[in-house]
């Protein structure tokens, strides 16, 4: 991958440091190497962490990154996602219309509507606490 | 009241079935006092392919909560025009979609709907709908509508707001896309 490259400085502590040219030692790789690596992994961690991507998705939906850095970080079809998404949000929808009052449970579903509550999980509940 | 009056909405099974579990739902975290699958049924002119009501009486028949709302979505069935769509052609790609959801979108763009609602929004599967939608402006979700029927007073905001809640806790929904409805539509 013939890719241009750019060059970056920072600073780092020495411990850390030291333990990075100690591992690259081992491994016989360039520090270059090791750095790039570690890089191309943590971002590949994030772009698949949640709470990430929910604070990308919410600069994305607050106009503080643009499609091109979603697009980059999540790849093509999540980024087509969450803009499709973005531009339905205020779409107004066919006006719903309704005469008077929601008709009564029994007029609507010909007859009650029974509740169901999670009784045999609640059971297991009351178990475990004892 | 004549069916004419109300917008044409084609809608999809994970709908019908999301709106009628809160109803359903006797648990102390579901929000109630009201009924949010009544308020679609009656408010829209709500079409289906037979699948989906396939889909829907695949779902009953165990004792949990999704086959509770299956039971009750087909107590209000009779609400629901369905059409057979065994003999539609043309259809050049499902993409991944399951059945109810693309013959659908086939009935949507056949009838040229108002409305084609469904709940892919969590998945890639959400491009698809749209690709596949002859008018990509007509599709919308439901917490879209829900918010939209607190809107214009059929459902009360503050069970919309707490329903919208429930769905994000109990269903996993995209809760900044949830917010984004709420800041644009409920505030």
């Amino acid at each position: 991958m013939a890719e241009e490259k750019t060059r970056v400085d920072f600073n780092a502590p020495k411990s850390l440091v030291e333990r990075a040219d100690s591992v690259v030692e081992v491994l016989d790789i360039s520090r270059t190497r090791l750095l790039i690596d570690a890089l191309e992994d943590e971002l590949e961690d994030l772009a698949n962490d949640e709470e990430f991507r929910r604070r990308l998705s919410d600069a994305y939906y607050d106009d503080r990154v643009d499609y091109d850095t979603i697009e980059a970080i999540l790849g093509r079809e999540e980024a087509m996602r969450l803009k499709l998404l973005r531009e339905s949000i205020d779409r107004t929808p066919a006006i719903p219309e309704l005469e008077g009052d929601l008709p009564s449970d029994d007029v609507f579903y010909d007859g009650e509507v029974s509740e169901w509550t999670d009784s045999n999980s609640s059971d297991t509940d009351d178990e475990s606490h004892t | 009241m004549t069916m004419s009056e109300h917008a044409v909405a084609v809608v999809d099974t994970n709908v019908l079935l999301n709106l009628a579990t809160p109803v359903v739902d006797g648990r102390p975290q579901a929000p109630s006092g009201s009924d949010p699958l009544k308020a679609l049924l009656t408010a829209y002119d709500i079409h289906v392919p037979a699948s989906v009501l396939g889909e829907v009486t695949d779902a009953t028949g165990d004792d949990d909560l999704l086959a509770a709302a299956a039971d009750v979505v087909l107590k209000a069935a009779h609400h629901v025009t369905t059409h057979d769509v065994d003999d539609r052609t043309d259809e050049p790609l499902d993409y991944g979609l399951d059945r109810g959801e693309s013959e659908g979108i086939w009935l949507a763009n056949e009838l040229e709907a108002d409305l084609f609602i469904t709940d892919e929004f969590n998945t890639t599967n959400y491009l698809f709908v749209t690709l596949a939608l002859a008018d990509r402006n007509t599709l919308f979700t439901t917490p879209h509508i829900l918010c939209t029927l607190a809107t214009h007073e059929i459902l009360p905001e503050g069970y919309v707001d707490a329903v919208l809640t429930y769905y994000v806790e109990i269903k996993g929904w995209d809760a900044q896309y949830v917010t984004q409805l709420r800041q644009h539509h409920l505030e």
